[in-house]
């Protein structure tokens, strides 16, 4: 049996749960996804190795879709994850949190693998999910 | 650049119709509808500037054929929920160059038998892979807003309440129906915290303007009053970096500024605002980030009536997207009608008082990792 293969290898690796950004060599600052020029400075970032990002973040903020464009199963709940680490927010799925609490913000959570929406489709995409306060994975 | 006038206004009324009425139907209702208003004939039209997302290729030119306008210059101007007021800005450009001295805007859309649960960004885009739809990230801000600065629910749900209260005084809106603040909060959630009355609907129709410079003016024997576009501000988003405020609303800042310097006027100058209020919360960060309202206070204000009519500075005495609709290409020029008609004393039920200076924001699309696609502002001068 082969490894459940990742939605988009070049973003998101799947063992471990790792996401892919690049680091522009001249101005430092690092992007995701990866891109071919450096939206800061444009740079050329073609040939530039991918740089994973760290798996853990804080919830800035987040909302529970109840309403989708079709194939999209609801609800499911969306948030800005930060990325301390690396400066870095970004788009995810939250998952794990089940009934919802009042308020996520300020939350820790953790890079995971997740099933994609269409059951037929056994790839994997990347969520964040909740890691106990204070525990680090 | 020349100076350019508004001289005419027509709508069709904004909606959801049957498949008869086509997008051709609908902009040639509106087209019509502005030269009649401006005493002009097709004959006297130099150019013409359509906007629109989903009309398909060449649409523009498919509407000038049913209204004797082909032959001329058509052009077509793509640029989301700003697409009209980016038609109104190439043709403001072209009459203040001297390229031509009347043209026709036309803004239109037919999205109720195409666009099913709500309009997404293009669907390569990451976002999108995710699940984003525009609903739920101006959720995300909605509730970001809600921690950062105090503010209700029901402050934000206020907006609604207040637009479609404004509404009722449009004949062109698609809803003329007040709600109640309870049936904005119990509404149906679509992204928490956001309902169903939070969000603009899908919506056909059309919404068109005939500018003239004054020697076009001159020539057509135009002696009505034509308030002037003293600035149609464009810029698009920039690329986000680190971990800053998401309702910061830079691109907003950025486009009311291009149109203040243009216009040689400030914030403290506008006496009414069409709003790009795709959904409640989007109608305060953007009033804060054009500097209308203090930042942080732009909810409690709604609550407090500052921007209803009557108020301080009316915002949407339309009724905005969310009663007039959102038919997307349609939108701007919409609000070009409604500030025309405000400017010249013509708005009815819905007159802002002593209205001389308005001011008219579109913000079109999302691209992932940026503030926004496109933003216009428009201010007019009676
Ligand atoms: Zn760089």
């Amino acid at each position: 049996m082969t490894a459940p293969q990742s939605f988009d290898p070049a973003v998101f690796r799947t063992e471990p749960p790792t996401l892919l950004a690049v680091r522009c060599p001249e101005c430092g600052v690092t992007s995701f996804p990866r891109r071919e020029l450096c939206p800061y400075c444009t740079a050329e970032l073609v040939e530039v190795e991918a740089t994973p990002l760290s798996p853990q973040g804080v919830v800035y903020s987040y909302t529970v879709v109840r309403q989708a464009p079709e194939g999209v199963a609801t609800p499911y709940v969306l948030a800005y994850v930060d990325l301390p680490e690396e400066e870095l927010r970004l788009l995810s799925r939250l998952v794990g949190f089940g009934d919802m609490t009042p308020d996520l913000i300020g939350s820790p959570v953790r890079l995971v693998t997740a099933p994609m929406d269409d059951p037929e489709d056994d790839r994997l995409r990347y969520a964040f999910e909740a890691t106990a306060q204070g525990a680090s994975a | 650049m020349r100076r350019v006038h508004v001289v005419g206004a027509g709508m069709h009324r904004f909606g959801k119709f049957p498949p008869q009425v086509t997008l051709e139907v609908l902009g040639a209702h509106a087209a019509t509808a502005a030269m009649a208003d401006a005493g002009v004939a097709p004959a006297d039209i130099d150019a013409v500037y359509v906007g629109h997302v989903f009309g398909g290729p060449v649409a523009g030119q498919r509407i000038a054929m049913r209204v004797g306008l082909s032959g001329k210059p058509i052009s077509n101007h793509e640029n989301y929920c700003s697409s009209g007021a980016t038609a109104l800005r190439e043709a403001w450009i072209a009459v203040g160059a001297g390229i031509c001295d009347v043209a026709l805007v036309v803004g239109v859309e037919k999205m109720t038998d195409r666009i099913k649960g709500g309009v997404r960004p293009d669907p390569g885009d990451l976002d999108a892979a995710m699940g984003f739809i525009f609903a739920a990230g101006h959720a995300l801000s909605a509730r970001r807003y809600m921690r950062d600065h105090g503010a209700s629910r029901e402050e934000i749900a206020m907006v609604a309440v207040k637009n479609h209260a404004h509404s009722v005084h449009n004949p062109y809106a698609q809803y003329q129906k007040p709600i109640s603040l309870e049936q904005v909060v119990n509404a149906r959630p679509i992204a928490d915290p956001l309902g169903l009355y939070d969000c603009s609907p899908i919506s056909d129709g059309a919404a068109a303007v005939v500018i003239a410079s004054a020697e076009g003016m001159r020539r057509l024997s135009l002696t009505g009053p034509a308030p002037a576009v003293a600035a149609c501000g464009l810029v698009s988003g920039t690329v986000l970096r680190g971990l800053g405020d998401i309702n910061e609303e830079d691109v907003s800042a950025r486009a009311g500024q291009a149109a203040y310097t243009f216009a040689g006027i400030g914030p403290e100058d506008i006496d009414v605002v069409e709003m790009h209020d795709c959904f409640t919360i989007a109608e305060i960060v953007r009033l804060e980030g054009l500097g209308l309202l203090p930042r942080g206070e732009g909810a409690r204000l709604t609550m407090a009536g500052h921007t209803s009519l009557g108020g301080p500075l009316p915002v949407n005495p339309s009724g905005g997207l969310l009663s007039r609709g959102h038919p997307v290409g349609a939108t701007g020029t919409a609000q070009i009608c409604e500030l025309y008609w405000q400017l010249t004393g013509r708005a009815g039920g819905r007159q802002v008082e002593n209205a001389r200076a308005g001011l008219a924001y579109c913000k079109g699309g999302s691209v992932s990792g940026t503030d926004g696609a496109s933003v216009t502002t428009v201010i007019m001068t009676a």
